[in-house]
């Protein structure tokens, strides 16, 4: 019998039922079998290392306590970059896997911004809570501290959004960040300029134009810029590009003149107050009781590294709480002799716009600028302009950037425009302007609202949202989300890392 | 690193978590989704035992040898057979001398050496390799911490009632509850209601569906003056407050907490769940000494239109009593024992033993005090493993919300007091001068929750 008699007879003869059964039964398993070893290799380590070539992914990991541990057990990469099997994984594991082979083949990856990539945001598309919680089962080791005990009660209570993730609070657990602490920092600040000489007073300002202020009794200087007396359009019209309704209508506001600090508040600045009046050792409840006492008191030692471990400086002073700013303020009049505040939201966009009625205070259109659109992710977006004026998504690597390296604005401010978000003193309303009519003179904004305007974007912002018109507001609860502490803290936020402030100084302060 | 013997979810976990919190989802929240009759299983309800089945031994330390202590580790060997008493922890030698000489007078005696006094002796007593069970019944101020020893030394617990005095100790019964989940310790607490049979009978029957779903709730530790001391020559602040303990918020939580807690935990058992807020309010009229209230009248609301009305007193020559009572849109019941239909006439009561003489008995046989130790050993023994830690902590944390908004006269939310700092008492526990100023609470003026 020759091969071609057997096959005709397999398929033609009473038994070819059974043949082909057979045959299909050892083909499903060939294919189970191949496609299981293909997914197998494909999740390996070294298969995932052989694309991912961005810098320290495989380094940080090995310093990592997932694999650097005195269990000697190593977690691979796809036991948190992936769900559980069952739970997921083959859809994540194609999502992924086709996101990552078009982004090797087609992208620049030089261009990349990997720092980026390993923000708290970010880092959640792409590491799984169910395959923390599949290990780590028990959340209440016999060995867990109280704090931890608290914080993974809180985790576990939480019923609304937001909730914490894993990562919240252990972020650098896969890839190890020498920046990156868990602890009250009770050093913070301490050794900042200790052998220069001290300011005995403050600035005497006898007119009324751009001044240095100093701080007495520490090595801290800022320039003050005299903001003249005007009348605006504060918001923006219906026909400016990727305008939101809540800044509308646009309607005429007369200020009284002031100073307005050049740059946001530095931590330079913000750490002289830290250090003057900060509340070491006390817990938040006892600062409260103490309201009513004479001293200023400060903050209270921060929790991690508020400054992320990027410097301080002239960089801005982030992570403090709208509260903590305003006690800032509080602080820095009564030893300048001055009237230190918060700008009212009104205040900002006419110092921000410098006299200008486009959508920023540089010539340029929201449209072309914004990211925003499948088109830009392929072209990217145009940066002429902006990108010297302003430090945003684009151009600010994920951080806060020194002041030195933007332009000014008309009136000689910096950063208006991204960097960090500046708190304003008015409460936020999405239709605070709707009961604006004729001529508004120096307005305060609504009695109330849901948290405090926040202007200018920053560095986290789209071109959209650093427009001068743009607002924003401060979101209390979802920035303290992971604080461990009970009650959380009114010093600062823990889940909000580009925020900060700039002051004014009142035009009666001249003496 | 595969982990299949645990492999739960966040939601299971939350899910595992609430129900631990609580018991079940409660009497009135399973009538609606059962048709059939549940058992006490199916409800998570303790076996009614004659005795503690055998097993081997178990070795068991009193910390606080008080009256309560001596009590319950009386109840303790009284529930099985080889269950011993072999360590005392107390601040003080008398209550030592005192404890030791009832067990020498059942011929069980307690050996010297096993014997610690000062505030650091429960660490000695719960190192000792020999001891399985701890019974911590000193006031409830010290109860956290020693629960936390205890579980760190991997005891198995009994916890007398209350289990904290403030949120921060709250937080650490639950987190320590957790712990003790995770390790396969038992713990069993004293809230001797949830244990008495005439109560399970009568909570399988509202379950069930008898009073239909519930709606409104009232609850009473209404009595006479308790005890005090008054100061002797030669105590120092500490002695004479420890002494003196049921007097003083830090260590007793006032009586809402103390007694009251029992009528709490009842109506968290029915309702399934723990109140959303509280309002209320209290005053002192006659103590002479301590810092504490008289009487309370709290307003536990426990959402979606449901309230629970707690009260407590304790003034001599006023109309006293002591219960709870649960109203359904079918009926009402006493908890107890009995189950009233609308228009008053009973349908259902719990049937009590007979004695010797052949008359029906007011009480269940075996003292629900005992009962609750003969299933922490049946637990041990066999396996079936129970932990009320965090429920009677949940309990305690509402009688603590309700004690925070008479004294404060603020609407206190769960929320609020869930992390609420508060922190009762000297941070240095230490015989000697205190400095605390006790004045009575007043509602209205500022205050911290």
């Amino acid at each position: 019998m020759n091969i071609k008699n057997f096959v005709l007879r397999a398929i033609n003869g009473s038994k070819a039922r059974i043949w082909i059964m057979t045959f299909g039964a050892l083909l499903c398993l060939v294919l189970i079998g191949t496609f299981n070893t293909v997914s197998n290799y494909t999740s390996t380590d070294s298969y995932c290392m052989s694309c991912h070539i961005h810098p320290w992914a495989e380094e940080s990991w090995k310093l990592g306590p997932h694999h650097n541990n005195r269990t000697g057990v190593s977690v691979k990469c796809v036991e948190c970059h992936l769900p559980p099997k069952g739970e997921g994984f083959l859809l994540a594991k194609a999502k992924h896997g086709a996101n990552d082979v078009y982004g090797y083949l087609f992208k620049d990856h030089s261009k990349i911004n990997w720092e980026s990539k390993r923000l708290l945001e970010n880092a959640k598309g792409f590491t799984y809570e169910k395959s923390c919680i599949k290990c780590h089962s028990n959340l209440f080791p016999v060995t867990l501290s109280v704090n931890g005990s608290n914080a993974h009660l809180a985790y576990i209570n939480a019923k609304e959004e937001p909730k914490p993730n894993c990562i919240n609070c252990h972020l650098n657990v896969g890839h190890f960040d020498k920046n990156a602490k868990h602890e009250h920092d009770t050093n913070f600040g301490v050794d900042a300029a200790a052998n220069q000489e001290k300011f005995s007073n403050a600035t005497k300002v006898d007119k009324f134009e751009n001044f240095t202020e100093k701080i007495p009794g520490t090595t801290v200087a800022f320039d003050m810029v005299a903001i003249p007396e005007g009348t605006f359009n504060m918001g923006s019209p219906d026909n400016e590009p990727l305008r939101k309704p809540d800044e509308g209508p646009v309607h005429k506001v007369k200020l009284s003149k002031f100073w307005m600090g050049k740059i946001e508040v530095s931590w330079n600045e913000y750490l002289a107050f830290f250090q003057a009046t900060a509340s070491q050792g006390r817990t938040e409840g006892q600062i409260l009781k103490n309201k009513n006492v004479d001293a200023i008191t400060g903050p209270t030692p921060p929790w991690g590294a508020p400054d992320q471990g990027w410097g301080k400086g002239s960089r801005p002073a982030i992570t403090m709480s709208w509260r903590a700013a305003n006690t800032y303020c509080e602080w820095l009049s009564k030893v300048t002799g001055k009237k230190y505040r918060l700008p009212t939201e009104a205040e900002w966009e006419y110092a921000c716009r410098g006299n200008t009625s486009t959508p920023y205070f540089f010539e340029g259109d929201p449209n072309k600028f914004t990211s925003k659109g499948i088109l830009k992710k392929i072209f990217g977006p145009d940066t002429t302009n902006i990108s010297s004026h302003v430090v945003y998504m684009v151009n600010s690597s994920s951080k806060t950037q020194d002041p030195a390296s933007v332009s000014e604005n008309p009136f000689g401010l910096k950063n208006m425009a991204g960097n960090i978000a500046e708190f304003c003193s008015d409460f936020y309303r999405p239709d605070a302007y709707k009961t604006e009519t004729g001529l508004v003179v120096n307005p305060k904004g609504p009695e109330t609202g849901q948290g405090h305007v926040m202007r200018g974007g920053s560095f986290k912002s789209d071109a959209k949202d650093v427009r001068s018109a743009a607002r924003d507001f401060t979101k209390n609860e979802a920035w303290l989300v992971t604080d461990p502490q009970m009650p959380k803290s009114v010093w600062w936020y823990s889940d909000c890392i580009d925020n900060g402030f700039r002051i004014v100084c009142e035009a009666d302060s001249i003496k | 690193m595969e982990n299949d013997s645990k492999n739960i979810n966040r939601r299971k976990f939350l899910g595992a978590s609430v129900l631990a919190g609580i018991g079940v989802a409660g009497a009135g929240a399973i009538l609606s989704s059962c048709s059939k009759k549940l058992d006490n299983a199916a409800l998570g309800l303790p076996p009614i035992l004659k005795g503690a089945p055998k097993g081997r031994k178990l070795r068991a330390g009193l910390v606080g040898a008080g009256n309560r202590g001596t009590g319950a580790a009386i109840n303790f060997i009284s529930a099985g057979p080889d269950l011993e008493i072999i360590a005392l922890a107390d601040v003080f030698q008398d209550k030592i001398d005192n404890c030791r000489k009832r067990f020498e007078s059942f011929d069980l005696p307690i050996p010297a050496e096993n014997c610690f006094v000062g505030f650091d002796a429960y660490k000695k007593l719960m190192a000792m390799p020999e001891i399985d069970v701890v019974i911590c019944a000193t006031p409830p101020q010290f109860r956290p911490e020693h629960f936390l020893e205890a579980v760190t030394n991997k005891k198995h617990c009994f916890l007398e009632k209350p289990v904290c005095v403030d949120p921060v100790g709250a937080r650490l019964m639950i987190a320590t509850a957790k712990k003790a989940e995770a390790l396969g310790l038992c713990v069993v607490t004293g809230t001797q209601r949830r244990h008495q049979e005439d109560y399970i009978e009568t909570y399988k029957q509202v379950a069930n569906g008898a009073i239909g779903k519930l709606i409104s709730a009232k609850a009473f530790w209404n009595q006479e003056h308790v005890w005090f001391r008054t100061r002797e020559e030669g105590w120092n602040d500490m002695e004479y407050m420890i002494r003196n303990w049921n007097n003083f918020c830090w260590l007793c939580g006032d009586h809402i907490l103390d007694t009251h807690v029992h009528n709490i935990d009842v109506i968290n058992w029915f309702m399934g769940k723990h109140p959303e807020k509280a309002i209320g309010y209290g005053g002192r009229a006659r103590r002479v000494t301590g810092d504490q209230y008289d009487y309370f009248s709290i307003d536990y609301d426990y959402g979606n239109g449901v309230s629970s009305h707690s009260m407590c007193r304790e003034l001599d020559s006023c109309a006293n009593g002591t219960g709870e009572i649960i109203n359904g849109t079918e009926g009402y019941t006493n908890c107890i024992n009995t189950i009233w239909n609308l228009d008053g006439t009973v349908k259902w009561k719990f049937e009590y033993p007979k004695d010797e003489n052949g008359n029906t008995m007011n009480t269940i046989k075996i003292s629900p005090y005992v009962q609750e130790h003969m299933h922490l050993v049946h637990a041990i023994r066999t396996g079936n493993y129970v932990n009320e830690a965090e429920r009677t902590a949940i309990s305690t944390l509402t009688a603590i919300m309700g004690r925070t908004a008479a004294y404060t006269g603020q609407l206190i939310t769960w929320d609020a007091i869930m992390k609420s700092d508060m922190d009762l008492g000297p941070k240095k526990i230490e015989f000697g001068p205190v400095d605390m100023v006790f004045e009575t609470p007043l509602p209205g003026t500022p205050a911290h929750v």
